[in-house]
């Protein structure tokens, strides 16, 4: 190999920086937003593995829970339960380990904030033995302590402990419907419930100092809620090892022998106890199982976005390339006829690539291993407020990309250098190679506009797989942008829907609890409503949804609750058989269709139902009854009272101490601009590299075109053409070809977001795409924007060009 | 004078009339394309006037530069350099918009006057090389200059293409009452002009008229 050819052609690629850099730059972005992506997904992966698995670090997950929805058990009945669990199991190749009894209820915490009293709604634990599903604290700097053991103790979950400037030694006040009392904290830690701390139901994170959830002793949360000992509401069954479980997401039974086995403890619940209870594997827990949603839609969308990412680098970079090598074509025609073999000409352009490719791929790889995966992780630790310990990025993942960056550029450089190598010489040297007659149809078809104008609209039209290419390669860097645009829009219209309910508080009441709240709503002239909430789930189907009953079923703005009714009709009370609203990703998941009849079960009662209407904008799956005909199955009245307060009307500690649990819609509110505040910049992130992709794909292509006219710019000028009228025609030509590129964009990004959107969604997370025009036409306007930025360089370039120079060159 | 610069044109006076057809000779280095690009406001020379109808010439500024070129220059290059998207008719077109309007009638009339009536809808690649000097030259006329100039004009043609070449231009050039300035390396050509100027290291040589 020539070592003097080598570096000649090394000498004459340096000419074109801006082009080398522009194709280093889409190579070091490819790699980089594969590595940060994947290390992303690996690491949300791998972090839920270790936290649930059964060992000194781990949580101990249980596999099977059974939660009385209604009531509580007494510790006799509790033990005796498990007992027959455990006796009547039925897979032995699949032992119980464990029966855990555990009280879980709803409760408030009573905190100062700034001189002000706040009812926060609350989650409290009353840990036992805590063999399963125990307090998870790391060693980091996130926890600290130990666990709560005497009946005045308890771990504060980091979550609500970090929002509250609560630390080790604090008292704090707590409740559970029997007034306050007053807890030391021993301990700082998380727990697999509230991993995804947010309140039941909603997708939002808790705004800090808006939740709380804690972990007491057995006797603790005796002494709260005034409980007789050993108490329960859970029972949490750990099997040996993991076992696979059903997911949500699939249409396959992953776990047909835990299905079984579930069932066999239905049978033996129902035969053992009177009491409404429902059973569930981990993906009836909703933390566990949004997060486990948030990990495996990291996992599908991190190929899908590095994928596309990968395919608009591609092809930039082929384009790019060739570019770069077909200049070289004179050179290799001259080099050929001094009679130097093709096998002394061609190593230097396969070490071309080479070296491209090693240079944007090791800036690409140090960029992603230091800032962009590290990045992406510290985005999803501020997001969801856990530690992401032990994450790192795999070497698998960075010599994946590497291997396919490198493969990419080597199929780009050396394809046209070949095809350079086979030309015949002399037509090179003639430039014969270079002349392209023009379309006949476009000649007519624009022969009627200006000369300008059509000779602009030719020109641009002059290698159409170019242009090609380029819309495509913008319509998929600017899809990254647009998606996640759509998605926020999508999503926003979602929790948009808290903004139009009527109701200031929600306040969970113990069983038979309504009446206080209400008497004390009557007493303070406040607006009320009672409401029943309840969990259940569809015959034959273990995924839950949860039961509202609402006392007014209405899409009236003025309701205490309005309804966004898609389709159907409004069910009425009494019918037979009952007549309930469903929401549209129920609807989609379970196959139903309005009109039809199906059988719902809460715990072992089972209730045939009348499918009325559709309704859009719920966050978790959701049947709403009238309260009367919930009442009726369930044999419960209330759950929650909907207060609408008065001007100057304030909750205070009477309310606080009668309930389990106050929701404000303005916390809610609060959540939801936080998140989006968080989000927002994500987005900008994202946007940002959505527009230095288009960026670097547009000005590409127009540079390119640009060189390529540089002999008919210098000619126009030579011939007397003023650079206003020049830059006129490129403006023309940018702009034109920035629509297209906008509106290629818009499309695709629709359709796109459609698809993902549809890949992303599950029981425990859906909602549908919103299209928005305003965004539609924003995303052609960035492209627009970004195209019609290459006219000041273009004309700069052509008003310094060197026409003396020039004219030499033409003349020669 | 410091060793290193280059006098490309050393104390070139001429002057040049309206009618005249004037050939430009010498050898490679001696200033005639320097001289061009200095008559055609494509460069400025470093000292000494130029004045054209008696107005002197922009030198500084590119936009008066080019502006001068536009109204009073046509210009014919050795490689033709017609615009390879538009058609033989709409070459000529083209600077007549530049020039402010085009007038298809007159730019057939000039197609007429080279010959190539019957090419008007032809790319240029699918024309010969005389026939694309040819449309050049019907393009240098479009806008009705005072000046005509041609760097080369006939290099990339053969000897009978090459005289009918010379022979439109000269044609054209007479009716239409445009002054003529070419440089050439072909003596042969001399017989078209009506003035030669040689041209060595800068330096005019000699300037003869020719019968």
């Amino acid at each position: 190999m020539s070592t003097l050819l080598t570096k000649r052609l090394a000498r004459s690629l340096w000419r074109t920086k801006l082009r080398l850099y522009s194709v280093i730059l889409m190579i070091a972005v490819g790699v980089f937003a594969g590595i940060s992506f994947g290390t992303y997904a690996n690491s949300t992966q791998t972090l839920y593995d270790n936290i649930y698995t059964d060992d000194e670090d781990g949580v101990n997950l249980p596999d099977i829970w059974v939660e009385n929805s209604a009531a509580t058990w007494n510790g006799a009945t509790a033990d005796s339960l498990c007992q027959t669990i455990s006796e009547q199991w039925p897979d032995a190749s699949m032992p119980l380990e464990t029966c855990e009894p555990r009280m879980v209820i709803d409760g408030l915490m009573f905190h100062i904030d700034e001189g002000e009293e706040k009812f926060i709604p609350a989650v409290w634990h009353g840990i036992d033995e805590g063999r399963v599903d125990r307090v998870w604290m790391p060693e980091d700097d996130c926890c600290s302590g130990r666990l709560a053991s005497a009946d005045d103790e308890i771990v504060l979950d980091e979550h609500a402990a970090s929002g509250m400037e609560i630390g080790l030694g604090d008292t704090v006040s707590i409740g559970a419907g029997h007034g306050s009392m007053d807890f030391t904290v021993v301990g700082i830690g998380y727990h697999s419930q509230h991993l995804f701390f947010s309140q039941m139901s909603s997708i939002l994170p808790a705004e800090p100092g808006t939740f709380a959830t804690g972990y007491l002793s057995d006797t603790g949360i005796e002494r709260l809620a005034n409980l007789s000992a050993g108490s329960a509401n859970q029972l949490l069954l750990d099997v040996a090892g993991s076992p696979e479980y059903d997911l949500q997401s699939t249409d396959e039974v992953e776990g047909e022998r835990l299905s079984e086995i579930i069932s066999s403890v239905r049978d033996t619940m129902m035969a053992a106890d009177d009491a409404s209870f429902i059973t569930y594997d981990r993906s009836g827990v909703e933390s566990v199982e949004f997060l486990r949603a948030d990990a495996e839609g990291a996992s599908k969308s991190y190929p899908i976005i590095t994928g596309m990412i990968a395919m608009v680098a591609g092809i930039t970079i082929f384009l790019s390339l060739q570019r770069l090598i077909q200049s070289q074509a004179r050179e290799i025609a001259i080099l050929r006829t001094l009679g130097i073999p093709k096998s002394a000409i061609m190593p230097g352009f396969i070490l071309a690539p080479i070296a491209i490719g090693l240079i944007g791929s090791s800036i690409g790889i140090v960029l992603g291993v230091v800032f962009g995966g590290p990045a992406m992780v510290a985005m999803y630790e501020d997001l969801l407020g856990i530690p992401a310990i032990g994450f790192h990025t795999d070497a698998s993942l960075i010599v994946q990309n590497f291997v396919i960056a490198m493969g990419i550029v080597l199929i780009a450089g050396i394809k046209p250098a070949l095809d350079a190598s086979r030309m015949q010489p002399l037509e090179i040297l003639r430039g014969q190679h270079e002349v392209r007659l023009s379309s006949r149809g476009i000649q007519r078809l624009t022969s009627r506009l200006p000369t300008t104008v059509g000779l602009t609209i030719r020109s641009s039209m002059r290698k159409p797989m170019r242009l090609i290419f380029t819309f495509f390669a913008v319509g998929l860097s600017m899809l990254i942008f647009g998606t996640m645009s759509l998605m926020m829009d999508s999503m926003g219209s979602l929790v948009g829907g808290i903004e139009d309910q009527n109701w200031d508080a929600q306040v969970n009441v113990p069983f038979g609890g309504e009446g206080a709240v209400i008497g004390w709503a009557e007493e303070k002239g406040a607006d009320h409503e009672t409401m029943l909430v309840f969990p259940g789930n569809a015959e034959g189907d273990t995924r839950q949804f949860l039961a509202y009953g609402l006392d007014v079923i209405s899409t009236g703005d003025d309701a205490m609750s309005p309804l966004n009714l898609l389709e159907g009709s409004l069910p009425v009370a009494g019918a037979t058989p009952t007549q309930v609203l469903v929401d549209e990703g129920t609807m989609m998941f379970l196959e139903w269709e309005i009109g039809h009849t199906q059988t719902v079960m809460f715990g072992p009662f089972s209730l045939d139902v009348e499918i009325t209407g559709v309704t859009r904008g719920e966050i978790s799956r959701t049947v709403y009854f009238h309260r009367s005909d919930l009442s009726d199955a369930i044999g419960l009245e209330a759950t929650t009272v909907l207060l609408s307060l008065p001007e100057g009307v304030e909750l205070d500690e009477q309310i606080g101490e009668m309930s389990i649990g106050i929701t404000q819609k303005q916390d809610m509110l609060d959540s939801f601009d936080s998140l989006l505040e968080k989000q927002q910049q994500i987005f900008n992130a994202v946007l940002g590299l959505g527009v230095i992709i288009a960026i670097a794909v547009l000005f590409n292509t127009l540079l390119m075109n640009l060189s390529e006219r540089d002999s008919e710019l210098a000619t126009l000028r030579v011939l007397g053409a003023p650079i206003s009228r020049i830059r006129s025609m490129m403006l023309g030509e940018h702009l034109a070809i920035g629509l297209i590129g906008g509106v290629l964009a818009a499309v695709f990004t629709i359709v796109m977001t459609q698809y993902l959107i549809s890949s992303i969604v599950q029981w425990a997370f859906f909602f549908t795409l919103q299209p928005d025009i305003m965004a539609a036409l924003e995303l052609i306007l960035v492209v627009v924007v970004i195209s019609v930025m290459c006219t000041p360089y273009g004309t700069w370039r052509v008003s310094r060009m060197d026409l003396v120079k020039k004219v030499k060159d033409l003349s020669q | 004078m410091a060793s290193g610069t280059v006098r490309a044109l050393d104390g070139v006076n001429l002057e040049i009339s309206e009618g005249e057809r004037v050939i430009l000779l010498g050898p490679s280095g001696s200033g005639k394309t320097t001289l061009l690009n200095c008559i055609s406001a494509l460069d400025s020379p470093t000292a000494g006037t130029y004045t054209f109808d008696g107005s002197p010439v922009p030198r500084h500024d590119a936009e008066e530069m080019t502006s001068f070129r536009r109204e009073n220059i046509g210009y014919v290059f050795q490689f033709f350099n017609l615009l390879q998207d538009l058609t033989v008719l709409e070459n000529i077109m083209l600077i007549q918009e530049l020039s402010g309007g085009r007038d298809e009638a007159r730019a057939r009339q000039l197609l007429e006057l080279v010959g190539l009536s019957g090419e008007v809808d032809r790319f240029p690649a699918e024309i010969s090389g005389g026939q694309q000097q040819r449309v050049a030259i019907a393009r240098s006329l479009a806008k009705s200059p005072r000046l005509l100039l041609g760097d080369e004009l006939t290099g990339n043609l053969d000897s009978k293409t090459s005289a009918m070449v010379m022979e439109v231009l000269i044609k054209a050039c007479e009716t239409k009452g445009i002054t003529c300035i070419f440089v050439t390396h072909d003596e042969s050509l001399v017989e078209y002009a009506t003035r030669a100027i040689r041209l060595d290291s800068g330096r005019v040589m000699s300037d003869s008229t020719i019968e």
